[in-house]
């Protein structure tokens, strides 16, 4: 009975803010640090040091050998806008990531609609559909450099085998078809990423609204354009913004299909900020860059989040 | 605005049928008639996606049952000429593929363990408790999980050699952990969130303490946020391959993403069977746990993580 009684308001006081009573030995405060205190350190050595780490060192000239830096102010930052092989990589990234984006939005949209028709063998479907994103991005890499492989490839060999093909393209080792390739390579992968998303969406759409338009007589695209889809959008801009920041920020794919290459025809701003980090072992402009690169992402962010917030408004 | 499309469309169709029993008749039939092409549309277009999607693995499989000879033969067979495990033996004798696979599962098992038990501390505290603290821990993390991973590689690499981590699976494990807690978190916190308050304090009353009512009444509830963390987590440690190729470079800590490069770069163009081997046996865990999941996947899990 008094445990009762000093239980509500102790609870309720838990529920705003509060330091009160300790319950079993502990204040709420305490055990909530204590709850805490793994997560908050391991967030501070593995994101927030090695953050602040690169915001620092993308104002200094680091050599990797000494890592004992000079502060050199802007001049990485200003190095990046003026460097060709920083702009190519740039304009690289904005077409992988596009390219993929709008690919993996339609053929997502596609896929989910027709996995949601109740046709027969929907389930095992749906189950096989889904199943390349689980896929690990090496052993996507290996199965799609053999199908593409210049001689042996399947892929290569099939083309041979058409009749207007006089070469087979080289998938990988032609420049300009490389980048393609692997955006082909790249939407294989995570365009179930968007079905999962928009099928479960898809299970939640008011029946009733259907019901209405039925009645109306609407016609299959009046429903998708004028309920479905509206009903969809909220959710099919976030699952886009989260797939467009991790697309711009995608280092695996790319390189283990093509190690940036053949002449750097691959290499995405990732890529080139390793290749400086590592290669040119310029550590301050390989800093300086993936800044701006998430700044970039971030402003391209908040565009979405507009949209979204839009989308959601139109829905209420 | 649909409404009034819809009703507009419904009175042209009033008219027709209004005309005479002969077009109402044919326009059944032709309803009927486009309803079924429709139908068939779509059965041919999920047969399209399955392939599409399908057709890439079963060609790895059916190239890792071939002889070496065969898989890098041209012209390039379709079916195996003769069916053989040998790739498959190959990769644990020949190669070095067993301590990669061992490696992998190590950091993989441990961080996802991690992750759920120290996810699953500070939802709960995220959820239950209401101090400003908390509520900056909740901004970081979605913070962290935001930053491109490639900004953080130098730094990273850096520290793990600067506490003498390098070469050691743990700095694997800690660094898998702490990139997959924000995801964790944020699953986990939604479903706490759902979980009614008034539960645990009647457990509480009846005399259980916090940790009892914690893992008797919330746990339990929590388990497909968890499971689905869980999958996530291993998964992705599973298959990471920036930072472990960075940051484990002696031979016997190589994880399998790395591994399997280096097997490609060692045998050349040789020996795709084998290569096709060691991939096939890396997706196999991803086929179980995606067995497993499969259920949740369009129904709970989707809703969970837009609910983030």
């Amino acid at each position: 009975m008094s445990d009762a009684n000093q239980n509500k308001p102790s609870t309720q006081q838990r529920r705003t803010t509060s330091e009160s009573p300790p319950s079993g030995g502990l204040s709420d405060r305490t055990l909530a640090m204590l709850l805490i205190f793994p997560t908050a350190i391991l967030l501070l050595m593995f994101s927030v040091y090695p953050f602040l780490q690169a915001a620092l060192d993308s104002f200094y000239r680091v050599p990797i050998a000494t890592r004992i830096g000079t502060f050199v102010g802007l001049q990485n930052y200003l190095e990046v806008f003026q460097d060709p092989g920083i702009r190519d990589a740039f304009f690289r990234s904005i077409v992988w990531t596009v390219a993929n984006i709008v690919i993996q939005a339609g053929l997502g949209l596609a896929i989910a609609l027709v996995l949601n028709q109740h046709l027969r063998g929907q389930g095992v479907s749906r189950g096989l559909v889904l199943f390349p994103y689980m896929v690990p991005a090496v052993s996507v890499a290996m199965v799609f450099r053999y199908t593409f492989n210049d001689i042996t490839g399947i892929a290569t060999f099939l083309m041979t085998k058409l009749p207007w093909i006089e070469d087979p393209p080289l998938f990988l080792a032609d420049p300009d078809i490389a980048l393609w390739t692997v955006v082909v390579v790249n939407c294989w992968k995570y365009t179930p990423f968007i079905t999962i998303v928009l099928l479960a969406r898809l299970q939640t759409v008011p029946l009733d609204l259907y019901e209405a338009a039925r009645l109306d007589g609407a016609s299959g695209w009046q429903v998708f354009r004028d309920i479905t889809f509206p009903w969809l959008r909220p959710v099919f801009l976030i699952a886009l913004l989260l797939r467009t920041i991790w697309t711009a920020n995608d280092f695996d794919v790319i390189y283990l299909l093509a190690y940036g290459g053949p002449l750097s025809a691959t290499t995405t701003l990732p890529l080139e900020i390793r290749r400086l980090a590592f290669g040119e072992q310029d550590i301050g402009l390989a800093s300086a860059l993936a800044i701006l690169m998430a700044l970039f992402i971030a402003a391209i962010s908040f565009i979405y989040l507009r949209l979204y917030r839009k989308s959601e408004e139109q829905l209420a | 605005m649909a409404g009034q499309k819809a009703l507009s469309q419904r009175s042209s169709q009033n008219e027709s049928a209004l005309d005479s029993p002969v077009r109402v008749g044919k326009e059944q039939s032709r309803q009927k008639l486009r309803r079924a092409l429709g139908r068939s549309t779509n059965y041919v277009l999920m047969v399209f996606f399955v392939l599409l999607m399908a057709l890439p693995l079963v060609w790895m499989f059916i190239s890792s049952i071939k002889t070496d000879q065969e898989s890098a033969a041209y012209p390039p067979t379709i079916l195996p000429q003769a069916v053989t495990f040998q790739a498959y033996v190959d990769l644990f004798t020949v190669s070095d593929f067993g301590t990669y696979l061992r490696n992998s599962l190590i950091v993989a098992t441990v961080s996802t363990i991690a992750v759920i038990v120290i996810s699953l501390c500070a939802a709960y505290a995220l959820s239950r408790f209401r101090f400003r603290l908390l509520r900056g821990l909740g901004e970081i993390s979605l913070f962290a999980y935001m930053i491109p991973p490639i900004l953080l590689l130098v730094p990273i690499a850096r520290l793990v050699v600067n506490v003498g981590l390098a070469n050691n699976l743990l700095a694997l494990t800690l660094l898998y952990t702490a990139m997959q807690l924000p995801f964790g978190l944020w699953i986990l916190r939604s479903y706490i969130n759902g979980i009614a308050i008034d539960l645990e304090q009647a457990a509480m009353v009846d005399g259980a303490t916090r940790f009892a009512a914690f893992r008797h009444v919330v746990v339990p509830q929590a388990i497909p946020g968890i499971i689905s963390t869980a999958v996530f987590t291993f998964n992705a440690s599973w298959s990471e391959y920036l930072f472990a190729s960075t940051l484990m470079t002696s031979p016997s800590k190589v994880t399998l993403s790395p591994g399997l490069t280096l097997l490609l770069d060692q045998t050349g163009v040789y020996s795709w069977a084998m290569l096709m081997a060691g991939s096939v046996v890396m997706v196999m865990p991803v086929i179980l746990l995606f067995i497993v999941i499969q259920k949740w996947l369009v129904s709970g899990l989707g809703a969970g993580a837009m609910k983030g």
